[in-house]
């Protein structure tokens, strides 16, 4: 396990370019140079992907509300509300992201979500990183 | 096959494995389980052993006899070397790394089988055991190690705090609440059916535990719609099977159960629960109808059923998925008792399965079903039991096991 575990691995190639578009706060997608379509996770070797930002807008496909701290890492963030987002440019593709700014007992399947920045910080982990988070839309 | 994702519900999300038919040729001639329990200070190796010496007495072997040994490769596992070290014996023993639990359980009769047409043993044997209730004082081990160490989970999933498992499956249950109309009291009802169970069994670890779907609904959410009574229990122990030619089961003191049906199913998404096109299955979609196949029967000829619950969510979409009713109906198919050993409905994971028996990753569900078809399960018998079925579950697989007794 790499040292600042659970942020992610800046050395993980694959993708580089997801977290380093985070940083300026951008939200790209690898589409395939095969297909043409968003192929997540990238990782089949014999395709190459050509990374584009997206509108960042989806849907809540489904989520947990986590209250107990399954790594001791998660302590601070408690209670959260973490699930897939269906991405409107496709929604067979699902993004893991925090839900945010909302009360997750009002969560709703298939709701609007829109994408918002946040860093991630963990208990006892140096450093942090902005990453996508998604809330409501509107 | 991440970058291949899923394409949807549409049934081209998986496949059956194509498997040669194996129906008749062999059979269970022994079982054996460790004690199960919580952190014990007993190594998995340990554990293993036990079940071994219990299965072989229970089989009227010795030793030497056993010429084919099982066990999953990565993990703590009772190779050749080990069994020879442990029992003082030197003999030349058939291996394979393709066996023990989950679905392994159900996978490893059908290797046995074809390593005992080809020559290679007479007696096989595959054992299954873990001391993650001993290793998680020390952190190691343990039902999420190998998914915070998967690249793709490490770098998209756990930085957002969806890991481990129950968090997984949480949010497949919320996601087929939704599809479905299924409720929290329905996903109660296979935990409170799954204790009721275990109470009636002897060696179960939740034994003396009673669970009521009152106390289940009160119980606080760890990773809500989830309670813990909704996962699976971290236990120490392990468990054994010992297969032989049908035509030599005879010669053993038990009533003779056969392999009568293998089957198997792979998902297109691999491990990655986060991108499987159908989000609410299981590959027991592809695998149930191969084994039944093979077996010659249909879900209505199942006396007894156990399978891989990690989760109250994974045995509902199992049930759906292997055709006991209709998928989406297994909330209401799993509610009032339904599931109890004597609930006069599918007697389901009758010693108590995952949830409130042990958590040894479904090589107890497979000694169970045997003890069952035997008419050998005190005080949990199942009445005229004659077909049981495991469902082994990995996610990116599933496998279906059809035992017969003769």
């Amino acid at each position: 396990m790499h040292e600042h575990f659970p942020l992610p691995d800046a050395s993980f190639a694959p993708l580089r370019p997801f977290w380093d578009a985070a940083a300026t706060e951008r939200l790209v997608m690898p589409y395939s140079a095969r297909h043409g379509r968003i192929a997540w996770y990238p990782d089949d070797e014999s395709d190459r992907y050509d990374w584009r930002e997206v509108s960042g807008r989806g849907s809540l496909y489904s989520w947990a509300v986590v209250t107990h701290a399954f790594l001791p890492q998660y302590r601070d963030l408690l209670p959260f509300a973490t699930g897939l987002v269906a991405l409107e440019e496709d929604p067979s593709v699902r993004l893991v992201s925090l839900i945010v700014d909302c009360d997750p007992a009002q969560l709703a399947v298939d709701q609007p979500l829109e994408v918002v920045f946040r860093p991630l910080r963990f208990a006892g982990v140096d450093g942090e990183q902005m990453a996508p988070h998604f809330k409501p839309a509107g | 096959m991440a970058g291949g994702r899923a394409t949807g519900d549409d049934g081209d999300w998986g496949h059956a494995a194509d498997l040669e038919d194996v129906s008749g040729r062999i059979g269970v001639v022994g079982v054996g389980e460790s004690d199960h329990s919580k952190a014990s200070g007993r190594t998995a190796t340990e554990c293993a052993l036990s079940a071994i010496e219990r299965a072989l007495e229970d089989a009227g072997l010795e030793p030497g006899q056993i010429d084919g040994i099982m066990f999953l490769r990565h993990g703590e596992h009772v190779d050749a070397a080990a069994f020879h070290a442990h029992f003082g014996t030197s003999h030349d023993i058939w291996e394979s790394g393709e066996g023990g639990g989950m679905r392994w359980a159900a996978t490893a009769p059908h290797a046995a089988a074809r390593a005992i047409a080809a020559g290679r043993a007479k007696y096989v044997v595959n054992s299954f055991a873990v001391a993650w209730a001993t290793q998680r004082g020390e952190m190691t081990g343990g039902p999420g190690q190998s998914h915070a160490h998967e690249h793709f989970k490490q770098n998209a999933e756990v930085p957002f705090g969806w890991f481990p498992q129950p968090v997984y499956f949480a949010t497949i249950a919320r996601r087929h609440m939704h599809e479905f109309g299924t409720t929290q009291e329905q996903l109660g009802e296979i935990a409170v059916a799954l204790r009721y169970n275990a109470n009636h069994t002897a060696g179960a670890v939740m034994r003396d535990r009673p669970l009521g779907l009152e106390e289940y609904l009160a119980s606080p959410p760890i990773a809500d719609p989830f309670r813990k009574e909704d996962c699976c229990l971290i236990s120490d122990g392990g468990g054994a099977q010992i297969f032989a030619p049908l035509e030599r089961a005879a010669d053993h003191p038990k009533p003779v159960v056969e392999v009568a049906g293998v089957g198997l199913g792979r998902s297109h998404a691999g491990a990655y629960w986060s991108q499987q096109g159908a989000f609410t299955s299981t590959p027991q979609v592809f695998a149930a109808p191969a084994g039944f196949a093979m077996a010659g029967i249909g879900p209505d000829d199942v006396d007894v059923l156990t399978a891989y619950d990690p989760f109250t969510i994974v045995s509902l979409m199992q049930i759906e998925d292997m055709g006991f009713c209709e998928k989406g109906a297994g909330g209401e198919f799993v509610s009032g008792g339904h599931l109890r050993f004597d609930g006069g409905g599918l007697p389901y994971n009758t010693h108590g399965g995952l949830l409130s028996h042990a958590y040894v990753l479904g090589i107890a569900h497979v000694v169970e079903l045997v003890r069952q078809l035997r008419g050998e399960a005190e005080g949990h018998q199942v009445k005229d039991a004659r077909v049981g079925v495991y469902g082994g579950y990995t996610g990116s697989e599933a496998s279906t096991l059809v035992l017969r007794r003769r």
